[in-house]
């Protein structure tokens, strides 16, 4: 018997004016397995899997039937599903309830009414096996965003369900943390046997262990297949999602590659010496950095910068200078800086030693109003704290009075369609073009990204990708502050390495990338060992273009 | 180490009768005893701080027992009349200052509970009346500091394009600020709807609620309990021999002192220094072990 059998599954919301959501959904589920869930984002992912948990089930019109272990998901009881089914929700910070940990993992427990003695054998039992001993104790609001993350999977598993329903949770975490937590992940599959569901914008780090993919278009199941054969099925449709699937295996069917598709780094690596194993051409063209830069747009010297009288140094001697007219990328680990910096450019931090200068004048010296004016704008990490009206167009209304201006600016962040919703109600990257279009309504100069791309999925990367050209077109300076190095790599003009407050070198991302064997991109991890300088799964795709040509 | 690791509820018997009796207790006695241990005590938990606190309160009694009989006239010992023809009496000036160190009393006991008191013993022991109280405040324990940071997160957004709350002149400043403040309303209620959802998904509506705690009630709990409560039997015993009666008005009367009024004022200090003796005995018994080590 299947764990989650779906039937012919459709919904509509309220308010969609008979648009389904899903449509003719059919999904059967068994005991044990794997299942990542992809599509773009509206593509009805979140819909389908709040429908298998009653309480979360939105309100609207639904047709066909969810069956759970053979029975109609409303007929199983509140109790059973509490404990049953978990779900693991994108936001770590809103599912947690309680203020301390140890209060958190016992939350579910307190709700089933279990007695003294279980609580406390299961609580220890998750806090072990989660590694949450060390910070058992503490305060909630202390812990860091993998950790609060992990604390939510460990309160649902201290429940004991069967089946595990994640959505997209690792969208509001740093590199490193997402693959941790998308382990446990695994290792609860593999070690407990619990089923999985997961929707998921980091597809390499899931892909290569799972059963199954999903894909979903339109709320339709458009493919449902082994990893391995949606890589190929998507190639063939020329599904836009192909772009979201992990780089071996764009490369292997960018290239041409016949027969089973590399899923992980280390199948590429093995597909591409087998395929090229004396490459006649092995490296591409990668420009050298210009030592002076004439009038740069933004330069630090030395800046030094502390939150408070006794706490250490975040900032320890940060100097660069930003040529006019870049794409400027800052990477680097959590808590190096990297945001402080942007903060000491635009004023809200002041650094105690050092200098800042935007477009040669010392950022001291600029009126708040000339320099937010005109001159330089952020765009914060969270871009819903920017927003303080009820709907977009009132939002950006706020900025400037010229309706002409707003249309515009609309149209380059390709919004127009969202100007009258309000802005909670947005996805991550609509919300992130709404607080872009917003922000470049100050007409900056020079404009300052704080993890542009944190939550947002492939698709929404390259539509913004495509923006920020457009505005370097203009004539605007850009710098971003990023984890993501695949989008650095393919679109920045420069890229520096943050460490321990400091801007430790600065290439072009092709150099940058090219040297690291670490801190690269998966494409060149992949092809390091048959060619240099390939970071991007495009610059992989293209050396191989070139070898067939030499070949032939 | 101290009498902050004895369970929630030995804390909450202990400061619920010794700030009763601070409070019930107005001969001068029993007051002082209460006084000058509430004094020791939180010396001993906060240190510099609580000696310049309680030094600090000392002036304020003296000041409030003038204020106190300068408005209250009642007693036979007239000590001189005031400007306008109001007589000092010496009672009420003595009964002003018996208020003033119950108050200062109350409030130095208070800082001890404060130091003692987590909030988690707080929702544990609301949790032993009902288990939906106590989530409740553990809700607004945590919502609380995470309003506060999304208040800053919001204005420093604002502050990146010029909108911030410090920005542009007053007007602005109004306008921005009031702006900041509507939407970490709308925040605010946004957040709560997915707090609330994940409860529920969490089997929050279900019936029979329990309550967890980490917290164990071992044997120096039991010893101190029933170490607690005999020194309230000899208090008892104190009452129901009038000992701790005394009257103000018209005059000052009070039972005379015997050697049995000795034991209670030694069962009184036992009681009131029963924290302070638990937290040295387990110093110097730590000490000694590590010694031997």
């Amino acid at each position: 018997m299947a764990h989650f059998q779906i039937k012919d599954l459709s919904f509509s919301y309220p308010t969609a004016k008979g648009k389904k959501s899903l449509d003719g959904v059919s999904l059967s589920i068994e005991k044990g397995e794997y299942i990542v869930l992809c599509g773009k984002s509206g593509s009805g992912k979140t819909t389908l899997l709040r429908q298998l948990k009653s309480v979360l089930a939105p309100h609207g019109k639904k047709q066909g039937e969810i069956l759970f272990n053979g029975t109609p998901i409303e007929k199983v009881n509140q109790r059973v599903q509490s404990a049953k089914i978990g779900y693991v929700m994108q936001n770590p910070d809103d599912q947690i309830v309680t203020d301390k940990v140890w209060h958190e993992l016992a939350f579910g427990l307190e709700s089933l009414g279990c007695d003294q003695k279980t609580m406390r054998a299961r609580v220890a039992e998750m806090a072990c096996y989660f590694g949450i001993q060390d910070w058992f104790h503490r305060d909630v609001a202390n812990l860091s965003g993998g950790q609060k993350q992990l604390l939510n999977l460990a309160s649902i598993m201290a429940m004991q369900p069967e089946i595990l329903i994640l959505d997209e949770p690792t969208s509001q975490l740093d590199p490193i943390a997402a693959s941790d937590f998308l382990n446990t992940v695994r290792k609860i599959n593999i070690e407990l046997g619990t089923t999985v569901i997961i929707t998921e914008h980091r597809l390499e780090d899931i892909f290569p262990y799972a059963d199954r993919a999903v894909v979903m278009d339109g709320g339709k199941i458009i493919a449902d297949d082994t990893p391995r054969n949606i890589g190929k099925l998507l190639y063939k449709q020329k599904n836009d999602m192909f772009a979201a699937m992990p780089t071996p295996i764009r490369v292997f069917y960018g290239a041409g590659g016949n027969g089973d598709c590399p899923l992980t780094v280390r199948e590429g690596r093995t597909w591409l010496s087998k395929t090229y194993p004396e490459p006649m051409v092995n490296i591409l063209p990668a420009e050298e950095l210009d030592d002076e830069i004439e009038k740069p747009a933004l330069s630090l010297k030395e800046l030094w910068f502390r939150y408070e009288k006794d706490s250490p140094d975040v900032l320890r001697g940060v100097s660069a200078d930003v040529p006019a007219g870049t794409l400027y990328a800052i990477v680097g680990g959590n808590g190096a800086g990297k945001s402080t910096t942007l903060k000491a450019v635009c004023g809200i931090c002041k650094p105690y030693r050092g200098k800042v200068k935007v477009f040669g004048k010392p950022v001291e010296k600029y009126k708040s109003t000339e320099l937010f004016g005109g001159c330089l704008a952020m765009l914060p990490q969270d871009p819903k704290s920017l927003f303080v009206k009820k709907t977009v167009r009132e939002d950006l209304a706020e900025m400037t009075k010229d309706e002409k201006r707003i249309a515009e600016i609309a149209a380059v962040c390709e919004i127009k369609s969202l100007l009258s919703s309000h802005p909670y109600d947005l996805s991550g990257g609509e919300q992130q073009r709404a607080a872009l279009a917003k922000v470049l309504l100050t007409e900056p100069r020079l404009l300052l990204l704080d993890e542009p791309t944190k939550g947002i999925d492939s698709f929404f990367k390259e539509k913004l990708a495509t923006i920020l050209c457009k505005l370097k077109e203009q004539g605007i300076t850009i710098v971003m502050v990023s984890h993501d190095v695949e989008f650095c790599a393919k679109y920045a003009d420069m890229v520096s390495m943050f460490f321990d407050g400091q801007m430790l070198t600065t290439d072009t991302p092709r150099r940058f990338f090219g040297n690291n064997s670490f801190y690269t991109t998966a494409a060149n991890r992949m092809s390091r060992h048959v060619f240099s300088m390939a970071v991007t799964a495009e610059d992989v795709v293209e050396l191989c273009r070139q070898n067939k040509e030499a070949a032939v | 180490m101290g009498f902050e690791k004895c369970h929630p509820a030995v804390n909450f018997i202990y400061f619920t009768t010794v700030i009763a009796g601070m409070i019930v207790f107005k001969h001068p006695i029993f007051l002082l005893i209460s006084f000058v241990c509430a004094f020791i005590y939180s010396i001993k938990r906060n240190g510099l701080k609580a000696l310049v606190f309680n030094v600090i309160l000392l002036p304020c009694v003296a000041a409030y027992a003038f204020y106190y009989s300068s408005y209250n006239h009642f007693g036979v010992t007239v000590l001189q009349q005031n400007m306008i023809g109001n007589n000092m009496t010496l009672e009420s000036l003595v009964y002003g200052f018996v208020l003033g160190f119950v108050i200062a009393g109350v409030l130095i006991w208070f800082s001890c509970v404060y130091s003692v008191f987590t909030t988690d013993k707080v929702v544990y022991l609301f949790g032993k009346v009902s288990p939906r109280l106590s989530l409740f405040l553990a809700i607004i324990l945590r919502m609380v500091p995470r309003i506060k940071k999304e208040a800053e997160k919001i204005n420093t957004a604002q502050r990146g394009i010029g909108r911030g709350a410090n920005q542009g002149n007053v007007f602005q400043r109004l306008r921005n600020s009031i702006r900041i403040l509507s939407m970490l309303i709308t925040w605010t209620i946004d957040s709560l709807t997915l707090v609330s959802e994940s409860m529920r998904s969490r089997g929050s509506s279900l019936r029979g609620r329990k309550a967890f705690s980490i917290y164990r009630f071992d044997n120096r709990d039991r010893a101190y309990v029933v170490s607690n409560f005999a020194c309230l039997t000899v208090i008892f015993m104190a009452v129901m021999l009038k000992q701790t009666d005394i009257l103000y008005d018209p005059r000052i009367l009070m039972n005379p002192i015997t050697t049995m009024s000795y034991l209670f004022y030694v069962g009184y200090a036992v009681f009131c220094l029963m924290p302070l003796g638990l937290e040295l005995w387990t110093e110097y018994r730590f000490w000694k072990a590590r010694k031997v080590l």
